[in-house]
C-alpha cells in the first residue's frame, strides 16, 4: 500500500516535472554532451571522426589566437560588466522618481534589447563605417578625420562596445527598476528622516538591498558578454587584425569557416567551463557576504 | 528514516540528469556519411537538391529542372538557402541520414566532401571530360574518379569606375591579355588615380567573405607557390610568397585601398558601389549588382608579373553517395553538363561556361555582354599549378588562416619576413593538424 502511495506521488512529482525536463535534456544537456564528445574528435562536420582524446585543448595552449579571442572576451566582461550596471543602476535611480514620461523613457532604454541583435549591429556598421558612416560624415562636416572604426583595433573594439552597451543597458535599467520599487518606502522615509542625504539613501539603504539584484545582473551580464555574437560577427567579423575578436566567433569561425568541428566544439566546451567557474565564484563571493551581513 | 519519502529536488535533478543523460549518450555512436547503402532508403520519384541562388541563378536551376522533367526524368525539386548556410543544411542532412540528392558546392569545398566519401563518383566520365577545360575538370577529379561536373566559372578582373578615373590619364584600358598592365604598371596607374574625396580610395581587392583564397593569384603571378609541389605542406622558403606578400602589403602602405579592406574588412564590391574607391577587383557574377548601382565602368585584365594568373571561382553540381535516388541523381548531373543546357544557364546567371564548345560570345549575356569576353579570356589563366592548392580537403581550414593572417599582415607594422613567417606558422598549423 506504502509503495503504491509513494509511487503514485512520486509520478506526479515526475508528470510535473517532465515537460521542463525533457526541455532542459533535449535543448540543454544533449547539445551540451554533444559538444564534448565532438571536442574530443577531429571532426570536421562531414563524415566520420577520430577520437583523438584531449588534442583539441592541447592544441588550444599553443594557438595565439585563441589567446587573443581570450584576453579580448575578459577584457570586454571587465570593462562593459561594471559600466552596464552602473550605468543601468543610475537610469533606474532616475527613472525611479516621477519624471514626466516616464513609461516612454523605461520602453526607450529597453527597445534596445528587444530588438534583434543583427539589427543593432547593422545600426552600427552605419553609425561607425569609417568612409561613409554617419559619424564618419559629421565629423568630416566639421573638418576632423574620422577614427579607424574598421581598420584600427581600438577604435573597431570601442565601436563594438558602444553598440554592445546600448543594446545591454536596458535590461540592467529595467531589472533595477523593478527592484528598486520593491524596496519598503518606510525604510527610505525613515532614513530621510534621520538626516541622510540623497546620496547616503542610495548608498547605504538602497544598493545593500538591491544586492541580490546585482548578483544576479552581474552573472547575466558577464554570461552575455561570453554569447556575445550577432554584433561582433556583423560589425567587425572579429577583426581588424583579430582585435575584436572574442572566444564565441572564434569558434564559430573555426567549427563553420574552417570545418574544424572538432576544434570549434573545444572553445565552446571552455566558454562553458569558464562562465561555470565565474558563476559559481560569483556565488560564492555573495552567499559569503550574506553571511557575513 | 522518514515515513513518506517524499521526492526531494535532489533526487528529482538526479533523476532526470541521468534519463537525459542516457538519452544523450545513446545518440554518441558516431558519425554517419548517410547511409552507406543507397538501397536502404526509399527510392522517391522527386529528387531534391540544396543550392545557393540568386533570383536569377534559381530561375536557371528551375529551368533546368523543368527541362530534365520534360525528358521523362523525375521532378527536381531545388531547396534555395543563403549561401552562408548551404553546407550547415547539406552536412546536416548527412548527419541525420536525410541527405539531399544533389547539391551545389564550391570547388574549393568538393575536396572536403570527396574525402568523406559523401560524393558519387560519375559513372562514365570519359564521356564528358573531353569537351570541359582541363583546370576545372581536375578540380571534380582524382586518381579515384570524377565527383561532379564542373557547373560554372567566374574569375576576377579590375573593374574600373570611368569617371573616377578620368583625370588619372590612363589611356585605354588593356583589352588584351598579352597587353594587361605590369605589377609596376597596376601600381603607377593606381597611384596615379585622384580619388575625387577625401575618403575615397584608387581602389579594393576581393579577398574579404572567404574570398582570402584570392590572395594566391598574386603568388601565382610572381611564380610562386602556398603549398609545396606534393601538397603536403607550406612552401614555406617561396620566394614568390614572399613577393606577393611584399607588392600586396604596399596597396596598404601607400594609401591606394582603404585600411578597411583588409582580408576581414568590408567587401570591395560595396566599396566600389558606393564610390568609396574607384577599381575593385570583382568576379563577373557581381556584375548585375554592380551594374544596377547605374555608373558607367570598364574592365580590364588582372595585373600579371611572371604569370598571368586568375583565381578558380565557380561551383560544382554534385549528388550524394548514400542517397536512394543516386542513379537518377548522376542524370541529372549528366543533364546540366550538356552544352546546351549549360550555356542557357550562363547566359542567365552572368557566369561562364566551363566547357570548350560553348561559345561565350554566342551566348545572350542580359548584363554588360561586352565585358563578358573579356573575362572569358581572363578565366584562361585559371592554371591547373594554382587549381590543384585550392581543391586540397583541408582548403576550407588553409582559407580560414589565410583570412586572419593576411588581415594581420595588412595592418601591421612588422617586417615582410616576419609577416610571412607568422602566415606560414598559421597555415602549418592547420594542415598539420
Amino acid at each position: 500500500m506504502r509503495i503504491a502511495r509513494d509511487l503514485r506521488r512520486w509520478s506526479v512529482s515526475y508528470a510535473m516535472l517532465a515537460p521542463a525536463l525533457v526541455l532542459f535534456g533535449v535543448f540543454m544537456l544533449f547539445p551540451l554532451v554533444q559538444a564534448v564528445r565532438i571536442s574530443l574528435t577531429d571532426s570536421t562536420g562531414i563524415g566520420t571522426a577520430d577520437f583523438i582524446g584531449l588534442d583539441n585543448y592541447s592544441r588550444m595552449l599553443g594557438d595565439p589566437t585563441f589567446w587573443r579571442a581570450a584576453g579580448n572576451t575578459g577584457l570586454l566582461a571587465v570593462v562593459s560588466v561594471p559600466t552596464s550596471i552602473a550605468a543601468g543602476f543610475g537610469i533606474a535611480l532616475l527613472l525611479r522618481d516621477r519624471l514626466p514620461a516616464r513609461g516612454l523613457f523605461r520602453a526607450l532604454f529597453l527597445a534596445p534589447y528587444v530588438i534583434s541583435g543583427v539589427v543593432v549591429a547593422m545600426a552600427g556598421r552605419w553609425i561607425f563605417d569609417e568612409n561613409v558612416g554617419i559619424v564618419a560624415r559629421t565629423l568630416a562636416g566639421w573638418g576632423l578625420a574620422s577614427p579607424d572604426w574598421q581598420s584600427g583595433g581600438t577604435a573597431a573594439a570601442v565601436s563594438v562596445f558602444v553598440m554592445l552597451f546600448w543594446a545591454r543597458t536596458g535590461l540592467v535599467v529595467v531589472l533595477y527598476l523593478s527592484a528598486l520599487q520593491g524596496i519598503d518606502s518606510d525604510l527610505l522615509e525613515a532614513a530621510e528622516l534621520d538626516g541622510t542625504s540623497r546620496w547616503q539613501r542610495v548608498r547605504y539603504v538602497s544598493w545593500p538591498l538591491l544586492r541580490p539584484t546585482t548578483f544576479f545582473v552581474t552573472v547575466l551580464m558577464v554570461i552575455e558578454v561570453f554569447q556575445v555574437f550577432d554584433v561582433i560577427r556583423v560589425m567587425t567579423g572579429g577583426g581588424p587584425a583579430g582585435s575584436t575578436e572574442i572566444l564565441v566567433t572564434y569558434a564559430y569561425s573555426q567549427g563553420f569557416q574552417a570545418r574544424r568541428e572538432g576544434y570549434g566544439s573545444a572553445i565552446g566546451v571552455v566558454v562553458f567551463l569558464v562562465i561555470l567557474v565565474a558563476t559559481l565564484f560569483w556565488w560564492r563571493l555573495q552567499r559569503r557576504a550574506e553571511e557575513d551581513a | 528514516m522518514p515515513r513518506n519519502p517524499r521526492p526531494t529536488r535532489r533526487s528529482l535533478l538526479a533523476a532526470g540528469s541521468a534519463a537525459a543523460s542516457a538519452a544523450a549518450l545513446s545518440a554518441c555512436s558516431g558519425f554517419s556519411t548517410g547511409s552507406d547503402d543507397p538501397s536502404s532508403g526509399t527510392e522517391s520519384d522527386t529528387l531534391t537538391m540544396i543550392t545557393w541562388a540568386g533570383d536569377a541563378e534559381a530561375q536557371a536551376f528551375q529551368a533546368l529542372a523543368d527541362g530534365f522533367a520534360a525528358q521523362g526524368g523525375p521532378t527536381v525539386e531545388l531547396q534555395v538557402v543563403p549561401y552562408s548556410e548551404v553546407l550547415t543544411a547539406v552536412d546536416t542532412g548527412l548527419r541525420t541520414d536525410t541527405p539531399p540528392d544533389l547539391f551545389r558546392v564550391s570547388y574549393t569545398d568538393v575536396a572536403a566532401y570527396r574525402a568523406q566519401g559523401v560524393l558519387a563518383n560519375l559513372a562514365d566520365p570519359s564521356s564528358l571530360e573531353p569537351s570541359f577545360l582541363p583546370a576545372f575538370w581536375s578540380a571534380v577529379s582524382d586518381d579515384d574518379g570524377t565527383f561532379g561536373i564542373p557547373h560554372h566559372t567566374d574569375t576576377s578582373m579590375v573593374l574600373v569606375n570611368t569617371a573616377a578615373v578620368a583625370s588619372a590619364g590612363l589611356g585605354a584600358l588593356p583589352t588584351a591579355l598579352d597587353a594587361a598592365w605590369t605589377w609596376e604598371q597596376f601600381l603607377d596607374a593606381a597611384g596615379r588615380v585622384q580619388p575625387s574625396r577625401a575618403d575615397a580610395y584608387a581602389f579594393a581587392v576581393n579577398w574579404q567573405n572567404a574570398g582570402a583564397y584570392r590572395w594566391l593569384n598574386f603568388v601565382d603571378q610572381a611564380g610562386g607557390r602556398l603549398l609545396t609541389d606534393d601538397l603536403s605542406g607550406v612552401a614555406a622558403d617561396d620566394p614568390g610568397m614572399l613577393k606577393a606578400l611584399t607588392f600586396t602589403r604596399e596597396f596598404f602602405r601607400q594609401g591606394l585601398v582603404p585600411q578597411s579592406s583588409s582580408a576581414r574588412g568590408q567587401p570591395a564590391s560595396d566599396l566600389f558601389v558606393n564610390q568609396s574607391v574607384a577599381m575593385v577587383f570583382a568576379g563577373d557574377f557581381l556584375l548585375s549588382e554592380i551594374d544596377a548601382a547605374g555608373f558607367e565602368y570598364q574592365a580590364t585584365f588582372l595585373p600579371r608579373d611572371v604569370n598571368a594568373s586568375a583565381d578558380l571561382g565557380g561551383n560544382a553540381l554534385v549528388a550524394v553517395e548514400a542517397s536512394p535516388n543516386k542513379a537518377a541523381a548522376l542524370d541529372f548531373l549528366e543533364y546540366c553538363a550538356q552544352a546546351q543546357q549549360m550555356g542557357d544557364f550562363c547566359a542567365a546567371a552572368t557566369v561562364l561556361p566551363t566547357r570548350t564548345d560553348v561559345d561565350p560570345a554566342s551566348l545572350d549575356y542580359t548584363v554588360r555582354p561586352d565585358l563578358m569576353p573579356l573575362f572569358v579570356e581572363q578565366a584562361t589563366t585559371i592554371r591547373e599549378q594554382l587549381v590543384e592548392q585550392v581543391v586540397v580537403p583541408d582548403f576550407s581550414a588553409i582559407n580560414q588562416q589565410l583570412a586572419d593572417r593576411l588581415d594581420e599582415a595588412f595592418l601591421s607594422s612588422d617586417s615582410d619576413q616576419d609577416a610571412l613567417a607568422k602566415l606560414v606558422a598559421g597555415i602549418e598549423s592547420v594542415i598539420s593538424s
